[in-house]
């Protein structure tokens, strides 16, 4: 029974553990690999001896496919790729390509060097790893092998980010990955196309979800930068993705204006040297408009936005500085933090997760007392606020998408099946779909009904269409023909193209049959009457009465002939080909019942 | 910059905090199930509309460092399907239950809010024996042991069933026939009707109708449909609210004698009277909030009010469903609902005809 089976991977309902298997027609493919953020054992990982219990994992899997640059959906890849054991391709976007390696490093230098963790991927592996990578790009199809093709979608939520389509013959899955259905200051929104297919595998979160809107995000954002600069205070904003930097760039640059505000804003160098390689990544995943806006302005060309200098760190008076590393957990961005820590009239706006053992973990728990190196400990004194700008879609969106795919069916990964009542029922009515709730380790299984094509001989049809009366659109019409199944290949032609094709000599069956009838005219009035009372009765057939005297439906033969010893019957001989068995048999019980009279 | 964008701006100063929602069908019904859950459900008719349980975010709900909870989204906890439209819905408190009141079908319907799943299911329905098709009863709830349910679409057919036994336990037992316009349960013997007409009166349910009523409001009216809420508190607690702006404060003790009349800045007449809505702050002294002309929901504070004829502006104008309308519609929204936080003083929930639902934490220019 061809089927699609889907089992989302690793121990517990928690979310934040991305990794999914698929089967389909055959092909096995990995969704994502990522890691639970909240676990430092191998709770974190993926539990991938699911996927098979013996033998290698590049022999079971054709690909591994990765959504977009968050940990928690690639942060895994190289443990697993490296440690595990996978040589065969992996596939993301060129942005996922660039900007994973750097968050994998990072995360590395801190399980390593500040949790001192042992069993770790090292930086090398980090590396081997992604010489497996092949990029792909938006809307390509790419072929895995002769039968699995691929195509990336754009998701918004990231740079980079795409929900993807896996294709064989005539089934497919899509995976949405993380996505966002209302375009942003710098990323669009997610766009699907009408492609039907047999399953859509996303997350449950989204559908239990109602979204406080985009412009109510940016409003507290600048709220609490104008509330701080107003009473003098410092603001620092650790970033990493250049993309949401620029995004609240823009954001605070377009208040300043409005406002008439003074005080300073900075963009720290760590940034600005990445800009121009994000630059060109940045551009061909942006909608139009935005285009328009970083072609019309270079990066830092901002009125109110300078770039900033260590030095000014020291000077007094409000300012906002956007600097790097994103969690706090090195390098500039800590620097800044360490000196403006003590003042409560300072802020510090955390705008995305912070793995544990940074420092941004440790503040967003609640911390207060640090403790940094060489014993010292930090009060932490100034404002800490965390904010959420990550895109994601909620329940009106996912209802959005499920619109625009139109799949048959739809899975939802991380969720509780038993507490989810409500959200299937609203699935299936409104789009008269089936909807399966998996739990971590369950398989789910599709059954499906792939269409097999097969070609027909232009000859087969031809002659078809010469025997009889033209084909009714509205009747089945019985075809006889040979199907031939070679090398994945279907096709229908006549029997003796057949049997020609394999060299064998054809045998034919036919069946004869006897009726008498009492006529005593000669045979060939006999077979006049036979002619014309089958004419009339058989309007649906081809009744011919040939030069010879014999009379024809379609294929099967009538002759008259005389009875051996009584004169005044006569034998009409029917002859059939086995093929012809039904309407030969209905031929012979009519002739049976005799002919009209003559008039 | 666009005019929401400056509204945007502005709204930095007056609002603390402002979140702002799109629900899949706006709803009519914004209640209360503790203080940290909402129920809202859709009213369109020839649909299955929704009902839904829905979470606060949690920096709304948490005392302390609410700058460490990036969560500004609402939950969707439970959820059902009705295939009426809704108008009126009350949660039993102390129980799972909710009764909703709605059109087509002249009854009561009553919900369970499942514990072990996301399901709100219909459990039974309370027959209302309406004649009137077009008519839906309003409801109120006597929360007690054995809980209550008090409907009514006229002065006549007031009753209270029993919500369990189904058994009428109070009837008006009057055959004056005047429309009701609110319903509200006072305690556990005592409830408020307002008419549309604007009378209004407290009824005890332990005597033989016998309410203490206002006169018909005569001057300075021009009759229009009106609304009522009791609010707690000594003095002028009940607020009367008509379509053509009058809003009327009147003292339980001696309802023929309003306290005072005033003309509410409101565009006038109101575009459907159904929707009028006026309600007592729980957490501010003597401040109520209006909605229903526009889309517009407007904060009092009617301390120093007394007279007849008064003009009075607001102390604060919630202009967000205006201004954040992102549908685009040629027609501008309608507030349809509101409700106060039972915690927050200043946060007030409303919703509109665009299907939005805001949160909003208004900043008191006036205070020093």
């Amino acid at each position: 029974m061809p089927e699609i089976r889907v089992t989302p991977l690793g121990a517990g309902q928690d979310v934040g553990r991305s990794c999914i298997l698929v089967s389909i027609a055959g092909k096995n493919v990995m969704l994502d690999c990522g890691m639970h953020m909240g676990f430092s054992d191998d709770r974190r990982f993926p539990d991938f001896s699911y996927i098979t219990r013996s033998g290698r994992l590049t022999d079971f899997l054709d690909c591994v496919i990765i959504s977009h640059f968050h940990l928690d959906h690639c942060g895994a890849l190289p443990y697993f790729s490296e440690m595990v054991g996978y040589d065969g391709p992996i596939y993301m976007t060129q942005p996922t390509q660039a900007i994973c390696p750097i968050l994998l490093e990072d995360y590395r230098k801190i399980a390593v060097d500040k949790k001192g963790e042992a069993r770790f991927f090292t930086s090398q592996m980090i590396k081997d790893c992604m010489k497996k990578v092949v990029a792909v790009h938006l809307h390509q199809t790419v072929q895995v092998d002769d039968e699995l093709e691929i195509k990336a979608y754009y998701a918004g939520h990231v740079l980079g980010a795409a929900m993807f389509q896996i294709k064989v013959g005539s089934e497919s899955v899509v995976y949405t990955g993380d996505y966002n259905m209302t375009p942003d200051r710098h990323l669009g929104a997610a766009w699907i196309d009408k492609c039907r297919p047999n399953l859509l595998i996303t997350e449950s979160t989204y559908a239990t979800t109602i979204r406080d809107s985009k412009r109510c995000r940016e409003r507290d954002f600048l709220k609490k930068v104008h509330e701080t600069v107003e009473r003098g205070g410092k603001v620092l904003i650790p970033v990493f993705a250049l993309g949401r930097a620029q995004e609240l760039c823009i954001l605070l640059e377009t208040f300043w204006e409005r406002v008439g505000l003074k005080a300073p804003i900075y963009f720290s160098t760590g940034l600005t040297e990445k800009a121009n390689h994000y630059y060109k990544l940045f551009i061909p995943w942006t909608n139009q408009k935005i285009r328009k806006t970083f072609v019309q302005r270079n990066m830092f060309e901002f009125k109110h936005i300078k770039a900033f200098d260590r030095a000014f760190a020291d000077s007094p008076g409000p300012m906002v500085v956007f600097a790097t590393p994103g969690m706090l957990h090195a390098g500039q961005s800590l620097q800044i933090f360490r000196k403006w820590a003590g003042n409560e009239k300072n802020m510090v706006i955390m705008p995305g997760y912070c793995v544990q053992g940074t420092v941004g973990h440790k503040i967003l728990s609640g911390q207060r007392k640090l403790e940094m190196e060489g014993r010292q400990v930090l009060e932490v004194k100034m404002q800490v606020e965390y904010m959420s700008f990550s895109a994601h879609a909620d329940a009106k969106g996912i209802m959005q998408l499920v619109g625009q795919a139109e799949p048959e069916n739809v899975l939802l990964v991380h969720g509780e099946a038993k507490k989810m009542e409500f959200l299937k029922q609203k699935i299936e009515q409104e789009f008269r779909v089936s909807c399966y709730m998996p739990a971590n380790g369950e398989t789910v299984t599709l059954p499906t009904s792939p269409s097999i094509p097969v070609g027909i001989s232009l000859g087969l049809l031809k002659r078809e269409m010469a025997q009889g009366l033209l084909p009714d659109a509205k009747k089945p019409r019985l075809l006889h023909g040979t199907l031939i199944m070679k090398d994945s290949n279907f096709r229908l032609v006549s029997s003796e193209q057949a049997l020609k094709e394999l060299g064998l000599a054809e045998h034919q069956l036919r069946f004869t049959c006897r009726v008498h009838l009492h006529d005593t005219r000669k045979e060939q009035e006999t077979a006049v009457r036979v002619y014309s009372h089958l004419k009339s009765v058989l309007k649906d057939h081809c009744v011919q009465h040939l030069p010879d005297g014999s009379v024809t439906v379609e294929s099967i033969l009538i002759q008259a002939a005389a009875h051996s010893e009584d004169p005044g019957t006569k034998v009409l001989l029917v002859s059939w080909t086995y093929q012809d068995e039904e309407l030969g048999s209905y031929l012979t019980s009519l002739l049976k019942k005799g002919l009209p009279q003559a008039s | 910059m666009e005019p929401s964008e400056d509204w945007l701006v502005e709204s930095l100063r007056l609002y603390q905090d402002f979140h702002a929602f799109d629900l899949s069908g706006a709803t009519r019904v914004l209640e209360w199930i503790g203080d940290k859950g909402i129920l809202v459900s859709g009213y369109e008719n020839l649909k299955k509309n929704e009902i839904l349980h829905l979470i606060l975010p949690l920096r709304l709900s948490v005392k302390e460092n609410q700058g460490l909870f990036p969560e500004r989204d609402f939950k969707v906890r439970h959820g059902g399907f009705s295939d009426r439209s809704v108008f009126d819905l009350k949660y039993v408190p102390d129980t799972r239950l909710l009764v909703t009141s709605g059109l087509p079908g002249c009854y009561l319907q009553v919900w369970q809010v499942a514990e072990d799943s996301d399901v709100i299911k219909a459990v039974s329905t309370i027959d209302v024996h309406e004649k009137e098709g077009h008519l839906w009863p309003r409801v109120a709830i006597f929360s007690s042991a054995a809980p209550g349910v008090l409907h009514g679409t006229r002065l006549s057919s007031l009753k209270v069933v029993d919500l369990e036994s189904q058994k009428t336990t109070y009837s008006s037992g009057v055959s004056d026939d005047e429309l009701l316009s609110s319903l509200q349960v006072l305690d556990t013997d005592t409830f408020a009707f307002c008419c549309t007409s604007g009378r209004l009166g407290l009824v005890d349910t332990r005597q033989k109708w016998t309410p203490s009523e206002n006169l018909r409001p005569s001057s300075g009216s021009t009759g229009g449909r009106w609304c009522a809420e009791a609010g707690r508190g000594p003095g002028p607690s009940i607020a009367s609210l008509g379509s053509d702006g009058q809003l009327c404060l009147l003292d339980p003790r001696d309802l023929c004698q309003p306290v005072s009349l005033v003309q509410c800045p409101v565009s006038t007449p109101s575009p459907d009277p159904e929707l009028l809505r006026v309600t007592w702050a729980p957490g501010l002294d003597n401040c109520l909030a209006i909605s229903g002309f526009d889309g517009t929901v407007q904060v009092y504070d009617v301390m120093s009010w007394d007279g007849i004829g008064r003009q009075v502006e607001p102390l604060f104008t919630h202009k967000g469903h205006i201004f954040l309308d992102g549908n685009g519609m040629d027609t501008a929204p309608l507030v349809t609902t509101h409700t106060w936080h039972p915690c927050k003083p200043r946060t007030l929930l409303s919703a509109a005809s665009d299907a939005s639902l805001h949160v909003w934490d208004w900043v008191d220019l006036h205070a020093v």
